[in-house]
């Protein structure tokens, strides 16, 4: 890559990182080029500059930006991917909280939660192991995603075989209605759970102050900045009640990096719970 | 001055700060607590302070945190850091310090430094040798094979340090020392890593029969990673093949077949199992090894790997077509696909690639049309097309590529997939096909497909009809450039700037005075097309245009080079918006001559990095004996992109021009 088009394609990450806190530096370069690829087609875009020009300075910008926020956060998931987060949560979370959770219900956000299948799973998960008798005033899932349409899929909750690779027969058949190629999850494992769209890099973000007993946030801190992830931190440290947990995927770490959460083994891995007083 | 709580203040701080508190605050931030804050003070480190301080940092073993952080912007600094570190070889201060540094320099790989590393593999100190090695191994030094060999039996460390520098260097003067330690010792492993980055003719038969001797089951695996990698690059050396054969004549003894077989279906707790599935796999395709070599295909097409499989039965077709031809005959469909798209025409002949198009299964249907494509065979046209009518969507992208390769004369029974009954999605793909190949053959029906209900498949009729000489095509263009699909337009656009002709420009010119979504697309392309007589009408556009406008303006007049454009430029440069201030920047970049050196210096020192970035690449466009101190300044500017812009100037400069006394 010649040195003019490096400085083209920084021009546009550091706009992508400013707007959305998504971080496409080193290797991740290419994945973004070949997202954007069809992007650049349809606008006829020759280079990354051109692109970035019609971001900042075309009248029709904010269309753009939200293609581009649906190109960018295209990312596919699966039900019950990492299911020893939801295990963790009934398991050990909803027992600490039982005197709590006899007056309100319990509160989960699911952040970045693509097309629903982290936020179904966890209820599937819940229901499974008959926590619903134990829970008078039930659940209340928030569930937020930058992308429009991943959200619009997930309200609509029908599903194509890849998102059911970590499922067996029995699941299948248990929580889904088979329609041809495509699966519709029953109504009932859709309760308690609410969808809206948010940039969770953005300015203000509307999350309330200490709402939530469970964060998830997986396997979506990999693709942020690091202004971005001290931002998005903070903001979870502010949403979440104190004593309360954020989970992250496999591969990403808090430790060392926030004040306000300390790490702690549940369910026999690593968790983040938030501290009592900011240090 | 009590220190922000919130890291991001910290930050905000660092950025802010003063000149005549700049030290303090660095040194304070290289060693705060939030690892954010210590990676930015490394930055502004490299950029303010001297090597020479970092160095007298470095030095200090009492504060960990703040050398570490030395060492990393003495690593930023990069080749401006090299000579002073090189001093400091000349005379340092203790071992310690004449570690970090051969370290520092090892990171910095500038390959002139061999010769101030290569005493240090004597030292003393084992640790200050062991980095020295590291450090040569780093520069790729081949000048230090015979002193690296000279180590060999001494210190196990060193002995260690010195194989794997070896491999790095992949010198085959090391081929024997190394193969005397790889079946038995030690250093088995390391020395067959090494091996597997040396030349094939030095080292690819002895370690096919380390392959078949060794018994010990990691080093045979090292032997096998290490053969893969010496053979895989180019199986078609004389060395490498000679390999292969060995291979494959020892591979009726059961144990290396048992530990082939196992290395291909290697599990996930193995290390590193999918480097060594494609290894062992790649010597049994390639040996071949018939008792392993279906599933050892499988492999590596699971590894998409198909280059490599292409490479392998094209190399070694006189070995492996009877199994090819056993396999086309019984394997799976998997199998199948990959011989009938990867194998010679001798073990696959064309009329058996024709009659895969009507195989049961659709992964060998699709692999057929691409392996007819290459072939071009006029009677693979007709089956061709009817997949691309009916295929599924894998057979119908396989058999549209593969028509596209065909000579447009061959290309009569596409009309099938052009009639008024087609879907958008075929007509689009036909007419994919009609791009590649060119030919008036379907002229009339084209001209209608340019008004079809579907706005891709207008755009898609306009392409095919652009390439072509009628006299019907400009006018179609130019009213597509009213089109309702804003789409549209910017194609038929695009496609008149690529006719080009002195029609177009006049078009061109009459659209200029058109204030509408098109404007920005029709000054872009008058830059692209470099219209002189433009330059008068787009200056005088720019103050009346909005900024999308205004942004393109500045492009194509740079492009045009007008002969005023400079004062143009200058005047941008005083913009408030920073979009414009860059983009004139850019400008002055691509036109830097010697009279815009003040300009360009005062550009050097901007708050933005993406104009300082164009002021390093104008001022690399001028003699370097003017630029130097400028550019040595940029050089360790804060933000990476920067630096590497500006030491681009000094590529091919000798070694001693980042010199800072010179």
């Amino acid at each position: 890559m010649t040195l003019a088009l490096e400085a083209e394609w920084k021009l546009l990450t550091d706009l992508i990182e400013e707007r959305f806190g998504l971080s496409f530096t080193g290797v991740r370069r290419d994945i973004l080029a070949s997202r954007l690829t069809p992007r650049f087609q349809a606008l006829q875009c020759g280079n990354p500059l051109e692109y970035y020009y019609h971001l900042k300075s075309h009248p029709e910008r904010d269309r753009e930006l939200g293609q581009l926020a649906m190109t960018l956060t295209n990312n596919e998931t699966y039900f019950f991917r990492e299911a020893h987060h939801f295990e963790c949560v009934a398991r050990h979370v909803i027992p600490s909280l039982n005197g709590e959770l006899r007056e309100r219900p319990l509160r989960i956000l699911s952040a970045g939660c693509s097309s629903g299948e982290e936020p179904y799973s966890l209820v599937m998960t819940l229901q499974a192991m008959g926590l619903e008798a134990h829970l008078p005033h039930g659940w209340e899932v928030d569930a937020c995603d930058l992308n429009s349409a991943r959200l619009a899929q997930a309200r609509d909750a029908t599903y194509e075989e890849t998102s059911l690779r970590n499922c067996d027969e029995e699941t299948r058949r248990r929580y889904f209605i088979r329609d041809g190629t495509r699966f519709l999850l029953r109504d009932r494992h859709r309760a308690g759970v609410r969808f809206f769209t948010c940039n969770l890099a953005a300015p203000v973000m509307p999350l309330g102050a200490a709402r939530y007993d469970v964060i998830l946030c997986r396997n979506m801190l990999i693709y942020f900045g690091e202004a971005a992830f001290m931002t998005l931190i903070e903001r979870f440290a502010r949403a979440v009640v104190p004593g309360g947990y954020l989970m992250l995927g496999h591969s990403e770490s808090l430790i060392d990096r926030s004040p306000s959460f300390r790490a702690v083994v549940l369910n026999g891995m690593v968790v983040y719970q938030r501290c009592a007083v900011d240090r | 001055m009590t220190p922000a709580v919130d890291p991001r203040q910290r930050l905000v701080a660092l950025h802010d700060m003063d000149e005549a508190e700049r030290l303090v605050v660095i040194l304070a931030a290289l060693e705060d607590e939030a690892p954010a804050v210590r990676e930015q003070a490394v930055r502004y480190a490299a950029r303010y302070l001297e090597p020479a301080r970092l160095v007298r940092l470095v030095a200090n073993d009492e504060r960990a945190v703040l050398r570490n952080g030395a060492i990393a912007a003495l690593e930023r600094q990069g080749p401006y850091a090299v000579q002073p570190l090189e001093s400091v070889l000349a005379a340092p201060a203790d071992a310690e310090l004449a570690m970090f540094t051969l370290q520092v320099l090892a990171r910095i790989a500038d390959h002139h430094s061999a010769a101030a590393v290569l005493p240090f593999v004597r030292h003393a100190n084992a640790n200050v040798a062991q980095a020295a090695i590291e450090a040569l191994g780093a520069f790729r030094a081949a000048e230090a094979v015979p002193d690296l060999l000279a180590l060999m039996g001494g210190n196990l460390w060193l002995q260690l340090a010195s194989v794997n520098a070896l491999g790095e260097i992949g010198d085959a003067r090391a081929a024997g020392p190394l193969l005397e330690l790889a079946p038995d010792s030690l250093l088995a492993i390391p020395a067959l890593h090494a091996l597997g980055k040396l030349p094939a003719a030095a080292v690819a038969e002895p370690l096919a029969q380390l392959v078949c001797d060794v018994r010990e089951p990691a080093s045979r695996e090292a032997a096998i990673l290490a053969l893969a990698g010496v053979v895989a690059p180019d199986p078609s050396d004389p060395a490498s093949s000679r390999a292969l054969d060995l291979l494959a004549a020892a591979a009726g003894e059961p144990t290396l077949l048992r530990m082939l077989q196992g290395c291909i279906s290697a599990t996930d707790d193995a290390p590193d199992p999918s480097r060594l599935r494609t290894a062992a796999a790649t010597l049994v395709v390639g040996a071949p090894v018939g008792a392993a070599w279906a599933p050892a295909l499988a492999a590596l097409a699971a590894q998409g790997e198909t280059d490599r499989i292409a490479a392998l039965l094209r190399v070694r077709g006189a070995q492996v077509n009877a199994l090819v031809a056993a396999q086309y005959r019984e394997g799976g469909p998997r199998a199948r696909s990959i011989l009938v798209e990867f194998a010679s025409h001798d073990a696959i002949t064309p009329s058996m690639r024709l009659e895969a198009l009507r195989d049961p299964h659709a992964l060998v249907r699709a692999a057929g049309c691409r392996a007819l494509g290459s072939l071009q065979l006029a009677e693979s046209v007709a089956p061709l097309v009817q997949l691309l009518k009916v295929g599924c969507d894998e057979e119908r992208a396989a058999a549209a590529s593969a028509l596209a390769r065909h000579p447009s004369g061959q290309l009569a029974p596409l009309a099938a997939c052009l009639g008024s009954t087609a879907e958008p999605q075929l007509l689009i793909q036909a007419l994919g096909v009609l791009e590649a190949t060119g030919g008036q053959a379907h002229l009339d029906r084209l001209l209608e497909l340019a008004h079809h209900a579907s706005a891709p498949v207008r755009r898609a009729a306009l392409r095919v009809l652009a390439g072509l000489g009628d006299r019907r095509v400009e006018p179609l263009l130019l009213k597509a450039l009213a089109d309702v699909d804003p789409e549209v337009p910017s194609e038929a656009l695009e496609l008149l700037v690529q006719r080009g002709g002195e029609r177009t420009l006049d078009n061109l010119m009459a659209l200029l005075s058109l204030s509408d979504s098109l404007r920005f697309r029709v000054i872009r392309a008058l830059g692209r097309l470099r219209v002189a007589r433009a330059a008068a009408k787009l200056e005088a556009l720019y103050p009346h245009c909005a900024l999308h406008e205004q942004l393109e303006v500045i492009g194509a007049l740079v492009l045009i080079a007008a002969p005023d454009v400079r004062d143009f430029l200058r005047a941008r440069l005083t913009e408030p918006n920073l979009e414009l201030r860059r983009a004139a920047a850019r400008g002055l970049a691509s036109l830097a001559g010697a009279g815009d050196l003040p300009q360009l210096a005062s550009l050097a020192f901007d708050d933005d990095w993406n104009v300082r970035n164009e002021a390093a690449r104008g001022l690399s466009r001028l003699p370097l004996e003017e630029t130097r101190p400028l550019l040595l300044t940029l050089a360790r500017d804060v933000e990476s992109v920067v630096a590497v812009t500006a030491r681009e100037a000094f590529t091919g400069a000798p070694a001693r021009t980042w010199a800072l006394s010179s």
